[in-house]
């Protein structure tokens, strides 16, 4: 999905300006937007060079940079490429630029997005077509008043998102011919902006075309990150001293905006929640207070937000009440370790086990763990390990570690599952009468467990795997945490830990 | 429901070749899995007695006979399609309660997340169907989402709940879209699912599929709802286009206030598995749970199996395997529902008597009288009941429609009695999380209650102690908590205990019970004295 936004700034006026490098101030700024609507990109008038710069903290120089490759208004343009880590302001300073530029009559005639190579390419022509009769148009006009060659009507042509272009299946052609479309076109009214998250190495081919001029935009330092977040805040001086205590832990894990903001706006809340009068001065001493109350949920939300940031608030709020009750427990761990989250019938749970046990052990001890004696002592020799063959297994569990779950074929699943099943105790030897563990005992768990499996697969606990081109039939691997393992292991009472290698 | 108003003697032929051949799967199916599983049609107060075909068909060759014969069948596969709808749509029932309050819960979430994302204010139209400006403020880029857990690990019962919550919400007046997990594959990528949503919204499918048709058409329905994503089973989708799909929706949501559903069949641990770290940063997360399995099974359970409901019931061991097949095997509801249809099918197929059910479902007052309208002579359906080995065992004497019809009223006390206290020890154990289906098929066991009958007969002075006090007995469990419980407690529960027995013996006894407990804090010995009633 990329998104191909082209945006003709045609000007369709043709009043002329006294254009200069920068300050293009736009005589009559007209409220396109709402002022309600504060986090829209460009809802303001026409801003005036100081306020874009203090618009984008930190991004002096870039802007500075960018506007001298722009050149002067409505003169023709190399192609840029303006890239930088997710969330430095690419996007949005690019478009400011372009639209700091634009007058008033502009707007944006079309923005797309598309989905497939496909649509893309058509969007393009699309594109390009509606720039060559604007062209046209323009230059009709133009040469209807007679005045000198291009008549200052650039069209830009913007495409954000390029670095997806390259998991397109055509990308190896798409790329150059985008890299090459202004020499394509020999228009200089056409200037071209890619956007990219990915540096231009990453785009490089043996295709030849002129490399469009690169522009880096850099992560934020912590000095900009605090301006920016200082930006619009109401209350200015409680937020500094929140800021004091969160932006340096925060700073070291990551410097992308976005994430910050969602991590802040919920840490500001606690902040802020003892305080009754927001209002108020503050003094030391309650800064204090504040900070050794946020202190121990920092952690907890630094680490949610950089892997797992969907931590509903009820649930969090009832977490940390059964937190106050029993302290002794960690914070951030909120499963209840014996119950089981969900239900799950009881040979399923076997065979979940058994797929456990054949993706992390490996297959030659299978015989070892499962023979008739039930492999609780299995293994007898013990020979005195040299140091040498001890580093060996040391550097073989790593390589297991780093190789992740194991894969393995149907047979050897249902080879564990029937031995486990085989070997636990029966479930329903409690059931009154004798007959009935007959009729639902280990044997019946046999029955349906292809049915299980698939259950299993759509669950995703089980990952079925391409076959193996050798032996040709299907592998599967697991991809269920040795924490859920254990879970459902105890939910059975089966001695997982037993029949784990290594353990 | 059929109505009521069907004669029945006035069926088609049609119908009759129609419902043999919908009936021929049933049978070979029940002969697969419940081989020799005997019913009983008197519940569990008689003893059970074994399926003799033979018996049901006529010994001489006669053409009146097997006249007769197919008459009376055509008959029973009527009453079958009317108990069994009577059935089923009381389990339906039973359902939507259960998901109620959730689903309550869910739309007064989408109502506050709509006017939290309203707050933010209202773009104007050409603003609001064009992907750009975007948005820069990443706070206004929270995408809601409910995730409702559905705690269990098979999706095939949930179906149904997403389908329900879609049209609850709808009749709030949201806008609402069900995808499945279809809709979001790596085979049909972001395309795919934007086009699903858009042929729902926009009831037509449009050539191109973008976000900015959407957003236009939503420009048009005034702003005024939330609209509502329903996503079936995330297990099954595929993350990398779920994740797209979220950065999409994330992006537009001031546009088009988009709020989604997610249904959960395991655990958190998925979302952080499927979805990209910055499509998961754009959540705003709430949780809802529904009802485990095991508990949607116990309210089935106890509205189609011991309220009056049909009139059919299952016996001890077709009732065991269904259990255990739930428990061990499949876990689901509905293959559950379908052992039970199937069950009633074949009871229906094998049981001359069965057609009686009929009149129990359409007049439930007049039970015995309609005995006459039902197809049988009358000559002949004495002959088949006094065949039955409970009247057998029992030597009745006079075999007359009187007394017939007076073993019918006699039968349907008992059963109502059975049933109270099999719900008295539900409430009693329902602390201890005991499961309902357990205790109906230890009641329902014949044998502990041969093995009872054997003890009094031999020795008529045996004190009323507990039946069978096996470890892990859900009967006895359920007893070992009433025994645990406090005085208040116990007040309470027996104040329960009267309203689910009023009308039946054991009304009388709950009611000694609390006198006694009100005279003095004793403890509970007489509850086991209940217990042994059935």
């Amino acid at each position: 999905m990329a998104r191909e936004e082209s945006s003709p700034v045609t000007r369709r006026t043709t009043r002329s300006y006294s254009t200069s490098n920068n300050g293009v101030e736009s005589t009559k700024p007209i409220e396109f937007y709402k002022p309600t609507l504060q986090d829209l990109g460009f809802r303001q008038p026409p801003l005036s060079f100081e306020d874009l710069l203090s618009n984008f903290p930190g991004r002096r120089a870039q802007i500075l940079e960018l506007l001298r490759l722009l050149g002067p208004l409505n003169s023709p343009m190399f192609p840029i490429l303006v890239y930088g880590g997710p969330s430095t302001g690419k996007t949005s300073v690019t478009l400011q630029l372009l639209f700091h530029r634009k007058n008033s009559g502009n707007s944006y005639s079309s923005s797309k997005r598309c989905e497939k190579p496909s649509d893309f390419v058509n969007y393009l022509r699309e594109a390009l077509e509606s720039v060559i009769e604007n062209l046209k148009g323009n230059l009709g006009k133009s040469s209807s008043k007679s005045s000198e060659q291009p008549n200052g009507t650039m069209i830009y042509l913007v495409f954000d998102n390029l670095e997806l272009v390259r998991k397109w299946d055509k990308s190896s052609t798409i790329l150059p011919f985008l890299f090459n479309l202004s020499d394509i076109l020999k228009m200089p009214e056409v200037g071209i902006i890619f956007i990219s998250n990915t540096s231009p190495d990453t785009f490089y081919s043996n295709m030849g075309y002129m490399e469009p001029i690169t522009l880096y935009f850099p992560d934020y330092t912590e000095d900009d990150l605090r301006q920016i977040f200082m930006a619009n805040q109401s209350n200015r001086k409680l937020y500094s001293s929140f800021l004091d205590v969160v932006l340096r832990p925060f700073c070291r894990v990551t410097r992308r905006v976005d994430e910050l903001s969602a991590a802040f706006s919920l840490l500001f809340k606690m902040y802020s929640e003892p305080l009754s009068d927001k209002e108020a001065a503050l003094n030391e001493e309650m800064k204090r207070r504040l900070f050794s109350q946020l202190q121990p949920r920092i952690a907890s939300v630094l680490n949610e937000t950089f892997q797992v940031p969907s931590q509903p608030l009820l649930r969090a709020k009832s977490i940390q009440e059964s937190m106050k009750k029993c302290s002794s427990k960690m914070p951030g761990i909120h499963e209840d370790h014996d119950k089981m989250d969900f239900h799950m019938s009881t040979s399923a749970k076997y065979l979940l086990i058994s797929a456990f046990l054949a993706s992390k052990n490996p297959a030659t001890l299978d015989a070892s763990l499962f023979d008739s004696f039930g492999g609780s002592d299995g293994r007898k020799r013990k020979r005195k390990a040299s140091e040498k063959s001890r580093e060996q297994k040391e550097m073989a569990e790593q390589e297991l570690l780093m190789k992740g779950p194991g894969t393995f074929p149907l047979e050897r699943l249902l080879a564990i599952f029937q031995c486990i099943t085989s070997l636990a105790e029966d479930p329903f030897d409690e059931e009154g009468s004798h007959d009935l563990t007959i009729e639902g005992g280990s044997s019946g768990l046999m029955s349906d467990v292809l049915l299980q499996l698939s259950s299993l697969c759509n669950a995703n606990f089980i990952i079925k795997g391409g076959s193996c081109p050798l032996e040709g039939s299907t592998r599967y691997r697991t991809a269920v945490s040795e924490e859920l393992a254990l879970k459902v292991a105890r939910s059975l009472k089966f001695p997982l830990s037993k029949y784990l290698y290594r353990r | 429901m059929a109505s009521p108003g069907n004669d029945a003697t006035t069926t088609p032929s049609i119908d009759d070749a129609v419902t043999d051949n919908n009936l021929q799967p049933f049978f070979v199916l029940q002969k697969g899995s419940l081989r020799k599983s005997e019913r009983n049609l008197s519940g569990a107060v008689k003893t059970r007695r074994k399926i003799d075909l033979s018996s049901a068909s006529p010994k001489a060759s006669e053409d009146v006979e097997d006249e007769r014969e197919e008459e009376n069948m055509k008959l029973r596969m009527e009453a079958f399609e009317i108990v069994w709808s009577k059935v089923e749509s009381t389990i339906k029932d039973v359902l939507r309660d259960i998901n109620t309050s959730v689903f309550r819960e869910i739309q007064n979430w989408v109502h506050e997340s709509f006017n939290t994302i309203k707050s933010l204010g209202t773009p104007d139209f050409p603003e609001a169907t064009q992907s750009f400006p975007i948005v820069r403020d990443a706070n206004s880029k929270k995408l809601f989402t409910g995730l409702v857990f559905t705690q269990n690990m098979e999706y095939v019962d949930d179906l149904l709940t997403f389908e329900e919550l879609g049209k609850h919400l709808k009749s709030r007046g949201c806008h609402v879209a069900n995808l499945s997990s279809l809709d979001f594959t790596t085979k049909n990528g972001i395309g795919g699912c934007l086009r699903s949503l858009l042929r729902q919204f926009l009831m037509s499918t449009p050539d191109v599929t973008d976000m900015s048709i959407l957003a236009s058409w939503y420009g048009e329905q005034n702003y005024a709802n939330p609209v509502v994503v329903v996503i079936d089973d995330i297990e099954r989708c595929s993350g990398s286009v779920l994740s797209d799909f979220i950065l999409t929706l994330s992006e537009w949501v001031v546009k088009i206030p988009v709020i989604l559903i997610m249904g959960v069949a395991t655990t958190l641990d998925t979302m952080r598995n499927k979805l990209a770290s910055n499509a998961l940063q754009h959540l705003c997360p709430y949780e809802f749970t529904l009802g485990i399995p095991a508990e949607r099974m116990d309210a089935i359970v106890k509205a189609v199996l011991l309220k009056p409901c049909s009139g059919f019931t299952i016996g001890h061991k077709v009732a065991v395997f269904m259990r255990n097949y739930f428990v061990s095997q499949d876990g689901t509801l509905t293959s559950f529902i379908r052992a039970l249809k199937v069950a009633c099918s074949l009871h229906f197929y094998v049981e001359p008597l069965s057609v009686i059910l009929r009149e129990c479902v359409l007049e439930e007052d007049n039970w015995e009288s309609g005995i006459e309208k039902n197809g049988l002579s009358p000559e002949l359906m004495l002959k088949y009941a006094y065949d039955l080995p409970s009247c057998q065992s029992d030597e009745m004497t006079d075999q007359t429609s009187e007394s017939l019809a007076q073993a019918f009223s006699e039968l349907k006390r008992l059963q109502n009695e059975w049933r109270a206290v099999v719900l008295c020890l539900h409430e009693a154990g329902k602390g201890g999380k005991v499961r309902l289906l357990d205790l109906y098929c230890e009641a329902s066991d014949p044998e502990s209650y041969n093995k009872r009958k054997a003890e009094l007969d031999k020795d008529p002075d045996l004190p009323p102690t507990g039946p069978i006090l096996i470890k892990g007995n859900a009967i006895s469990e359920a007893i070992r908590l009433v025994r645990d419980l406090s005085t208040v407690q116990l007040g309470k529960l027996i104040s329960i205990w009267e309203s689910l027995t009023t009308g039946t013996e054991v009304y009388h006894r709950v009611f000694a019970l609390k006198l006694l407990l009100k005279m003095e804090d004793g403890k509970s010995s007489k509850k086991d004295s209940t217990v042994t009633s059935k």
